[in-house]
């Protein structure tokens, strides 16, 4: 069997691997514009900032292909025919399959703004921008690339997002000095953390009157505002851009906003991400958001053509479909997807949400309904202070625990959810919360006064 | 301020003296001319610096300048790990009291006891990496009761207390060598290799050390108890002491172990060579250490592999939502401090499910 993989990332490799471990002898073709080794795109920060190298953050030893009998494909995927089951490459070429997995991933939301195509204007999601980044930052790439890290420029489009930057910092002579992020989310905090661990203090423009509001509330997000000021942020809040004005020669020179204008000379917009799936056209059917459309089983509208992963619009615990941008959402969809190519009836479910994510040196962990005001809910919140610096929230609903929101310690989410589904009161949970610590040792326990509760 | 978060983020691959850089290598060609000097100066037509310099300031031996070079490393290398990563509670605990073991028993009490007409006895080393703590010839020339303590904590209490906690009880909490490891080795721990060759060299290297160590005691304890006179024995036992002697106890774990840390990483004689660490590891194996993982929260980013100093491949694990004892593992904690996830935590206790400690191997196919 002939199964083309399309997407060299967390989604598609994991997908690649579990096919070859069920079956021997199907010919495994995996498609990458990006990159010639599977990495961590979450870790792109720690490459930037230096606390990692560029191979720290490829999981699995680059012999893996040829041992596995993986063939790559280094080249930008252009069209799709259903039919006669094949796909076209940028190159002129096509590749013919059986069973087709596209888990060609996201790419950055584009700025809407006058002035977003200035030099010294990008993104912070593909191992391009993060060499964008590099240079402006350090002048110098730290290491030397992956081989063959630019052989797919030839065949790139003009849009595509894993195309070779210019950099501004060449052109003017200087690294830059002076950097903006816009956009209030986990990438623009990413960004401006590795700024800061560069030396830099960054300007943080977000639109919202807070940091990350949908999933962390007014307290807590005044926590990590204050830890973002404390390390030297410069955060602006409620603030929209407008514009940004070049220096006369080509590279950005200052943000126009609607609280005035900052004089700036290097900008990450991280204004979210949307599914890379314009290529496809109308091989398979896609939702508003672009995000392919799959059943459970993971199946397209088209025969024999699978997806996964951040261009997936999957079904969530809610019963809508949307893509989901989790790390280990697609890894669990390219395993489905591995089943599914492999002939298996198998359904991809989602349960109960959770997720973490570090801000700043705050740890955050969730686990089921925070944070969507729904009907009759109510909130427990307890700040905790002292050796550790901690909030908890728990918000119930009928009589039985339905949320969690941590911030400064972890949890091991496995525990929240299983009281989440057995229905547990808060005054149990309280009683319990220890046997859900997943805190290092010798962290002094979370202890609750009688008075908090 | 926050116990488990790194203050800030660590700009390690932006050191040159961390990263190999010419700087790093002329470090390195400077401990091995210190090493060089203080095992074999004296002998092959090298110079003797550091003898005439003990008795110059009153340290009796070389190997007490040695001592005090090696501790006061170990302080230097303490305030700089304590500023790195000094914000857990589990590294200020495990590095304070490998420092004092060291200031207290591996040099003040060795240095002290015989000045009051004691012996002079190293309380923090054991069979097998104290080897001739063992020999008939040592054991006869100590008072009863410290032989008695060297012989029940190397084949008792050091392997014993390594099923219940791990053998970080000694290699990250007690031991000089893994004292120096963490402390003036901390800057270069990233270095180790983590790579499935190296981890297969570790495998056949270490458990040799140990075979030879087991066989080479064994050899010259006959042989110091009079038997086999007249036969192959006692030139096999003489020679056998000599290169032991030697190529362990020289060249191991003194030169090579410490002279490569800034271009190889600070753990190659623990983790490659050293027969305590495969004797402990065993134990470790059977018992009830582990690095648990918390299951589908690994984002695979590699700052716990990266981090590791032993060169496990920790997000391996992580990412296939396996809870492992691996043997060679020292418990140093760093892959659970540096998590931006908070994945991995460092447990002792029963095993939850029997299945959680079936496959505790990498297959080829599983990465």
């Amino acid at each position: 069997m002939r199964i083309v993989v399309v997407g060299n990332g967390v989604a598609g490799m994991e997908a690649a691997l579990a096919v070859r471990r069920r079956d021997a002898d199907a010919t495994i073709t995996v498609v990458s514009e990006e990159s010639d080794h599977f990495f961590s795109r979450t870790a792109l920060m720690y490459v930037l900032c230096g606390q990692l190298s560029h191979r720290c953050i490829e999981p699995l030893e680059r012999g893996v292909y040829e041992r596995l009998r993986l063939t790559r494909v280094r080249a930008r995927a252009t069209g799709l025919d259903p039919e006669a089951r094949l796909l076209t490459l940028a190159d002129g070429r096509t590749l013919a399959y059986d069973r087709l997995l596209i888990a060609c991933g996201s790419r950055p939301r584009p700025a809407p703004w006058p002035g977003s195509g200035l030099r010294g204007v990008g993104h912070f999601v593909t191992l391009q921008d993060l060499a964008w980044l590099e240079a402006e930052l350090h002048g110098q790439q730290s290491e030397p690339r992956p081989p063959n890290e630019w052989a797919h420029l030839s065949v790139s489009a003009a849009d595509s997002p894993y195309g070779r930057r210019e950099v501004a910092a060449e052109t003017r002579g200087r690294t830059c000095g002076s950097p903006l992020v816009i956009g209030g989310g986990l990438i623009g905090i990413e960004a401006v953390e590795t700024f800061l661990a560069a030396g830099r203090s960054p300007h943080f423009v977000i639109r919202e009157d807070r940091f990350w509001p949908n999933p962390i509330s007014a307290a807590e997000s005044a926590w990590v505002a204050e830890a973002l000021r404390g390390h030297g942020a410069l955060v602006h809040l409620d603030t929209h851009v407008e514009s940004m004005v070049g220096d006369g020669r080509g590279n950005v020179d200052r943000v126009v906003t609607d609280k005035g204008p900052l004089d700036v000379d290097c900008v990450v917009v991280a204004i979210g991400v949307v599914p890379n799936t314009e290529w496809l056209g109308e091989a398979v059917e896609r939702d508003q958001s672009g995000g392919i459309v799959v059943g459970d089983d993971l199946q397209t509208s088209a025969p024999g053509v699978y997806a996964a992963g951040d261009c997936a619009s999957v079904r969530w615990f809610d019963g809508q479909r949307r893509p989901e941008q989790l790390w280990y959402t697609g890894r669990d969809q390219g395993r489905v997807a591995a089943q599914a190519l492999l002939g298996d009836d198998v359904r991809y479910r989602r349960s109960t949400w959770y997720n973490s994510a570090k801000l700043m040196d705050i740890e955050y962990t969730t686990a089921g309904l925070v944070g969507l005001d729904l009907p009759g809910e109510s909130e427990w919140f307890y700040e905790e202070t002292g050796a550790v610096k901690s909030t908890t929230r728990i918000v119930s609903r009928d009589g039985a625990v339905i949320g969690f929101n941590f911030l400064g310690r972890r949890w091991d989410h496995e525990v929240l959810i299983r009281w989440i589904n057995e229905r547990r009161s808060l005054a149990w949970v309280l009683d319990h919360l220890g046997a859900a610590r997943f805190d290092t040792e010798l962290v002094p326990p979370l202890v609750i006064p009688a008075a908090a509760r | 301020m926050h116990l488990q978060a790194q203050e800030g983020l660590m700009s390690t691959f932006r050191t040159g003296w961390r990263s190999r850089s010419a700087v790093a290598y002329g470090l390195s060609l400077l401990l091995f001319a210190f090493y060089i000097s203080m095992y074999f100066g004296g002998q092959y037509g090298l110079p003797d610096l550091w003898q005439p310099l003990a008795e110059a300031v009153g340290l009796r031996s070389k190997w007490f300048v040695y001592g005090l070079v090696y501790t006061v490393w170990m302080l230097i290398g303490a305030a700089w790990y304590l500023r790195q990563h000094g914000n857990s509670r589990y590294n200020q605990a495990r590095i304070g009291v490998n420092v004092a073991v060291q200031v207290v028993l591996g040099f003040t009490l060795p240095f002290v006891m015989p000045l009051f007409g004691g012996t002079e006895y190293y309380f923090s080393y054991f069979w097998p990496l104290k080897y001739d703590y063992l020999y008939p010839h040592t054991m006869w020339s100590l008072p009863w009761y410290l032989a008695l303590y060297g012989v029940v904590m190397a084949v008792f209490t050091a392997p014993l207390a390594a099923v219940f906690f791990g053998k970080r009880w000694y290699c990250s909490w007690v031991c000089g060598c893994g004292g120096l490891a963490n402390t003036f080795g901390d800057p270069w721990r990233h270095l180790t290799s983590s790579s499935t060759a190296s981890w297969r060299f570790e495998k056949y290297a270490i458990h040799a050390v140990l075979g030879l160590a087991v066989v080479s005691t064994g050899v010259i304890a006959m042989h110091q108890m009079g038997m086999g006179e007249g036969t192959l024995l006692v030139p096999i036992a003489q020679q056998t002491k000599i290169w032991y002697g030697f190529v362990v106890g020289s060249i191991l774990s003194g030169v090579i172990g410490t002279a490569v840390y800034p271009v190889l990483g600070p753990r190659i004689w623990c983790r490659n060579f050293c027969p305590m660490a495969a004797l402990l590891g065993m134990s470790q194996k059977l018992g009830r250490f582990r690095i648990r993982v918390k299951k589908d929260m690994c984002i695979s980013c590699g700052n716990c592999t990266t981090y590791c100093e032993m060169g496990i491949d920790v997000r391996a694990y992580a990412q296939r939502n396996q809870s492992f004892t691996r043997s060679s593992c020292v418990g140093c904690g760093m892959c659970a401090h540096v998590c931006p996830r908070g994945v991995l935590r460092l447990e002792n206790g029963a095993w939850e499910q029997a299945e959680d400690k079936q496959l505790q191997g990498l297959s080829i196919i599983d990465y």
